[in-house]
């Protein structure tokens, strides 16, 4: 915010008057005080903390092993499966740690998940002390928590790792929106002009492409298809609505004394932009970022559910409610991907609208 | 899904028909890969459809212009010159009734009817109780009609224009023709037709005399020259036949020698000639005059109003449709009596009604209340939802084995898989034990090679079905050259001086089922240092891919042609559907020289050897047999499972029937 400086008093005052708050830290109060829009907050930030230690609450991989006299992250590879480390390869575990550990070296120990099951694949009898094997189709119960798929795959292990794919297409795919819409809106905003006229029209055509068409032709003719090139897609043509909010700001702000006076004082047009306007504008324009996440997360849980969306074997949300669809019966299938669904997209509505709420002042008349 | 509709898709494959004595759809290979979820026929582009329509009607019709030039001998002639030996001309019921002579049924139909069908043995016995032909004429309900369940309506009504699995059944039983194949694939021509069917000696002509009292619905008599019509209907570039030009294209000539009798020139003399023989017929006094305004025989007002109320040889004639919603056949008195007196048994059902459903839980209700009378049964369907009493109280279920197997194709073209360790080690990385008892509920069977180990043409002792085994799999690999050099824990290969990762995508249709299967070779090679992606796709995606080669692998699958020769397709050294570029001199050599063999033990012999040899090659890792699961209204009797399922052969479902009611 530009607040600007105050010039010291000659004199030592008896009392000296708080500094005002700024806007943000304004905000943020009134945020605070709303109870729906802090809850929201919480679980969207409990959902990033599971993304995050996604492979240490639940997978097959210990966290951290001592082999051979070495420490080893071998759960990092659910991260990344180039980072599985070699020498577990070269000395043949075929991915299955609990008992080679062992076998191959004595004195090795390890710290495994809280839950050992796998997002990928069926853990089979005898792969660990006391567990039976994973049914196909099985109910939730002591070892599979939300139950299983039809080929024996741990629900619940997929859902925590699939938090990774719901927050990361959310936040990539926004990302880039919010990226290239703030550019753009500013650009034609502060500008005006031709550059406006051109960039409006730019604006008017990326609308009219169709994201999700563009994505099955995009999947049709990439040869090795990643939740990547997806993000990308939405992110590409989901920045109009921030492009055109941006713009407007920037029109009416362009206007005000402040950014006569800085450019009295001889700062530049990008100085003009980057640093008074666009700090002012940004408010409004957060609104809509949450929206957009919540709306790329439904995405990709549509296009999982119709089986284009996170290729598999990508644990994913809509990949779980797509394989629960013809099976009415198998109600883990349906009940839990589709809460965590409704409520992460509910958590970012909500954001959003605590956002608006705590930012525009003429929402904030009447209640502080 | 239901595998018939995936069937449906497979006109590319759709060779021709067999239309017998209820008239059965004999289809030569069967392109399963084609499999899509709730896929319609309608989206199935024929493979030789003729120029469209208005490029058709610029330049001018010419009926039979496919046909080289030819003047057939006189009959005279001809008889003086060939050596004729009598070919089999039977009745397909008849032949079922001997078959069942000597069995004996396990149960009464009232206690299999009771008995719930969970397991191999169980569903043996209920069938040997169920699949019995009646004992006499009196235990028919001659008056009884039957529903059958659809998931897609037909495109024509037209025999000669069909080419999905419904145009298929419809056509079986309105549509006129001469030959027939029962379930051990034997062709015969149908008695209910026929009087005599001569090959020559030199394997060149074929001679069948038509029966003298077969007439058209509309009560025209059916002559050898609709015959000689049709051949010459189906060879004109213009007439956009999708599924039978492909074996009236090795007849060089089909005379008419007078109403009745009949002879069929042949390019070649091969071994596959007489199944060239069978072809939709059509009614000439209907379209020969129309057919040069309008060669789609579709658009036309004639022809409108012939598809709406066809002119039937068969059975069966039209009463009435509904475009997607049903069609209903009635039994066709001028069938079984065409001068007033019955020359021929009627067939068992006064009515037959196909429903279009496309939704199969939604066709599964109505099965259910009794308001189908058959369904296909999707193995989930079979394990998951048809066990309770809901289910059982009006009907019973079944299966049969199927000659389709399903298989991971490699493509030989890429430096991966051009090396036959690395597919072998293929084979042995796949877990095929957690696919078979877990992915596809323990119901169906191993498969070993392009032959079922019942077929005529499978090895005596057949190979051994491949079963995992990582460290073979590894010893392979290894020897083949593919080891991690650079320790990154992926295997490589230093190739033309570059480093290739072991690094592929494997292509499969976007079914649940199907994807389950490649994400378990994915895991199984990711244990070996194999990264293999999954790419599901959406079904003309992956059938252009696989068309045009562009795939390192694929999961796919075939249906059995009616004859082993069909297999030349898939493997001889750029066939058609040879996707893979597999090529073996001796496979090319002994499906050439089982194509000219006229000696049927030499050919079983032959196509033996070629089982053997693509085992040993494995350019496919063969997965597992397809069984067909059928569910049936409990007053159905007479269902017998054939290797092409309940249906597409003779008798098929000529032999279902409805027992009268017990007062």
């Amino acid at each position: 915010m530009t607040t600007p400086t105050q010039p010291k008093p000659a004199a030592p005052p008896a009392v000296s008057a708080p500094a005002a708050p700024g806007f943000w830290v304004e905000s943020w109060r009134r945020f605070r005080r709303r109870k729906l829009a802090l809850t929201a907050f919480c679980f969207v930030a409990l959902l990033a903390l599971t993304a995050l230690f996604s492979p240490a609450i639940v997978g097959t991989k210990p966290v951290v092993c001592k082999y051979k006299g070495k420490l080893y992250f071998p759960a990092m590879s659910y991260f990344n499966p180039r980072w599985e480390n070699e020498i577990f390869f070269r000395d043949g575990f075929r991915m299955r740690y609990a008992q080679n550990l062992k076998d191959k070296d004595p004195q090795s120990w390890a710290v495994w998940p809280l839950v050992y099951q796998d997002p990928y694949r069926r853990v089979r009898e005898g792969e660990w002390p006391g567990h039976p094997g994973n049914g196909s189709y099985a109910a939730p119960n002591r070892h599979n928590l939300f139950g299983t798929t039809h080929p024996g795959v741990d629900v619940f292990a997929q859902m925590v790792h699939g938090t990774r794919i719901a927050l990361l297409v959310g936040f990539v795919a926004t990302g880039i929106a919010a990226l290239i819409g703030i550019t753009v809106g500013a650009l034609a905003g502060y500008l005006g002009g031709k550059v406006d006229m051109l960039l409006s029209r730019v604006i008017e055509m990326v609308m009219c492409i169709p994201a999700l068409v563009l994505i099955l032709a995009l999947l049709a003719v990439l040869d090795t298809p990643t939740i990547w090139h997806l993000m990308a897609v939405l992110g590409l043509t989901g920045w109009t609505g921030i492009a055109r909010l941006t713009r407007g700001e920037f029109l009416k702000l362009r206007q005000t004394e402040y950014v006569t006076a800085a450019r009295a004082l001889g700062a530049g047009g990008v100085r003009i932009m980057l640093r008074h306007i666009l700090p002012n504008s940004l408010a409004p324009v957060l609104v809509p970022i949450s929206f957009g996440i919540a709306a790329a997360i439904l995405i990709e849980s549509g296009l999982s559910f119709l089986g284009f969306g996170a290729p598999p074997p990508n644990p994913s949300w809509g990949t779980l409610l797509n394989a629960g669809r013809s099976n009415l019966q198998m109600w883990w299938l349906i009940v839990f991907p589709g809460l965590a669904v409704f409520l992460t997209v509910l958590a970012y509505n909500l954001i959003g609208e605590g956002i608006q709420e705590a930012t525009d002042p003429k929402l904030r008349q009447g209640r502080k | 899904m239901t595998d018939r509709r995936s069937l449906d898709q497979s006109t590319r494959a759709v060779r021709r028909r067999f239309p017998g004595r209820w008239g059965l759809a004999g289809v030569a290979l069967l392109a399963l890969t084609l499999a899509a979820p709730g896929c319609r026929p309608k989206d199935s582009t024929p493979q030789d459809a003729a120029p469209a329509p208005a490029v058709a009607a610029k330049s001018e019709f010419v009926l039979g212009d496919l046909i080289q030039p030819f003047s057939p001998p006189t009959l005279a002639e001809l008889e003086a010159k060939v050596q004729w030996k009598a070919q089999p001309v039977r009745d397909a019921i008849e032949l079922l009734r001997q078959r069942q002579a000597g069995e004996k049924p396990a149960l009464t139909p009232a206690e299999a009817l009771q008995s719930r069908n969970d397991s191999p043995e169980a569903n043996a016995r209920i069938l040997s109780a169920l699949r019995r032909l009646p004992a006499d004429t009196n235990a028919v309900d001659w008056d009884a009609a039957i529903v059958r369940h659809t998931g897609a309506d037909v495109r024509s009504i037209n025999p000669l224009l069909m080419s999905s699995t419904v145009e298929f059944d419809v056509a079986g039983l309105i549509g006129f023709g001469l030959f027939s194949f029962d379930w051990d694939f034997n062709l015969f021509a149908a008695s209910d037709t026929v009087v005599s069917w001569h090959s020559s000696a030199d394997g060149l002509y074929d001679k069948v005399v038509m029966r003298d009292d077969l007439v058209w619905s509309d009560g025209k008599p059916i002559t050898a020259h609709d015959v000689v019509f049709s051949f010459k209907v189906i060879m004109s570039s213009q007439v956009p036949v999708p599924a039978q030009r492909s074996g009236t294209e090795k007849l060089k000539w089909v005379e008419a020698y007078d109403d009745r009798t009949l002879v069929f020139f042949h390019k070649e003399p091969l071994a596959t000639n007489p199944w060239n023989l069978s072809f939709s017929v059509i009614p000439r006094h209907i379209y020969a005059d129309s057919i040069a305004a309008d060669p789609t025989l579709q658009n036309s007002a004639h022809h409108v109003k012939h598809e709406r109320e066809p002119v039937t040889g068969g059975p069966y004639e039209v009463r009435q449709r509904t475009v997607g919603r049903e069609i209903v056949l009635q039994r066709r008195a001028t069938w079984m009596s065409p001068r007033g007196q019955p020359v021929r048994e009627p067939p068992y059902f006064r009515e037959v009604r196909f429903r279009v459903i496309p939704e199969s839980s939604v066709a599964l209700l109505a099965l259910k209340a009794g308001d189908l009378d058959e369904k296909i049964l999707s193995p989930e369907e079979w394990k998951t939802k048809t066990d309770g009493p809901d289910f059982y109280r009006n009907n019973t279920k079944a299966f049969g084995l199927e000659w389709v197997y399903f298989y991971f194709a490699w493509n030989n073209d890429t430096e991966f898989f051009s090396d036959r360790r690395v597919r072998q080690a293929m084979s042995y990385a796949f877990d095929h034990e957690e696919m078979l008892k877990v992915l596809l509920y323990g119901l169906y069977e191993p498969c070993n090679g392009i032959f079922h180990p019942t077929a005529r043409w499978a090895p005596r002792e057949p190979p051994p079905p491949y079963r995992q085994n990582l460290d073979r799999a590894e010893a392979l690999l290894a020897e083949a050259g593919w080891v991690d050099t650079d320790g990154d824990g992926i295997r490589d290969k230093l190739i033309d001086g570059r480093r290739r990762r072991f690094e592929f995508s494997i292509l499969v249709v976007n079914m649940a089922e199907r994807v389950a299967i490649c994400n378990l070779l994915r895991q199984n090679l990711a244990e070996l240092g194999i990264l293999c992606h999954v790419r599901p796709l959406e079904f003309t995606v992956f059938q252009e891919k696989t068309l045009k080669k562009k795939f390192h692998a694929f999961l796919g699958g075939w249906g059995t042609g009616a004859y082993p020769d069909t297999n030349e397709n898939i493997w001889k050294t750029g066939a058609p559907r040879n996707y893979i570029s597999y090529s073996n001199a001796e496979v090319d050599a002994l499906f050439e020289e089982a194509l000219r063999s006229l000696d049927e033990t030499r050919r079983e012999e032959i196509f033996r050897r070629i089982h053997l040899l693509l085992y040993e090659d494995q350019p496919y890792t063969w997965l597992y047999f397809r069984n067909s699961f059928y569910a049936f209204n409990q007053r159905l009797r007479g269902y017998n499972f054939s290797p092409r399922g309940p249906y597409n052969y003779s008798p098929g479902f000529g032999s279902i029937w409805k027992p009268v009611l017990q007062p």
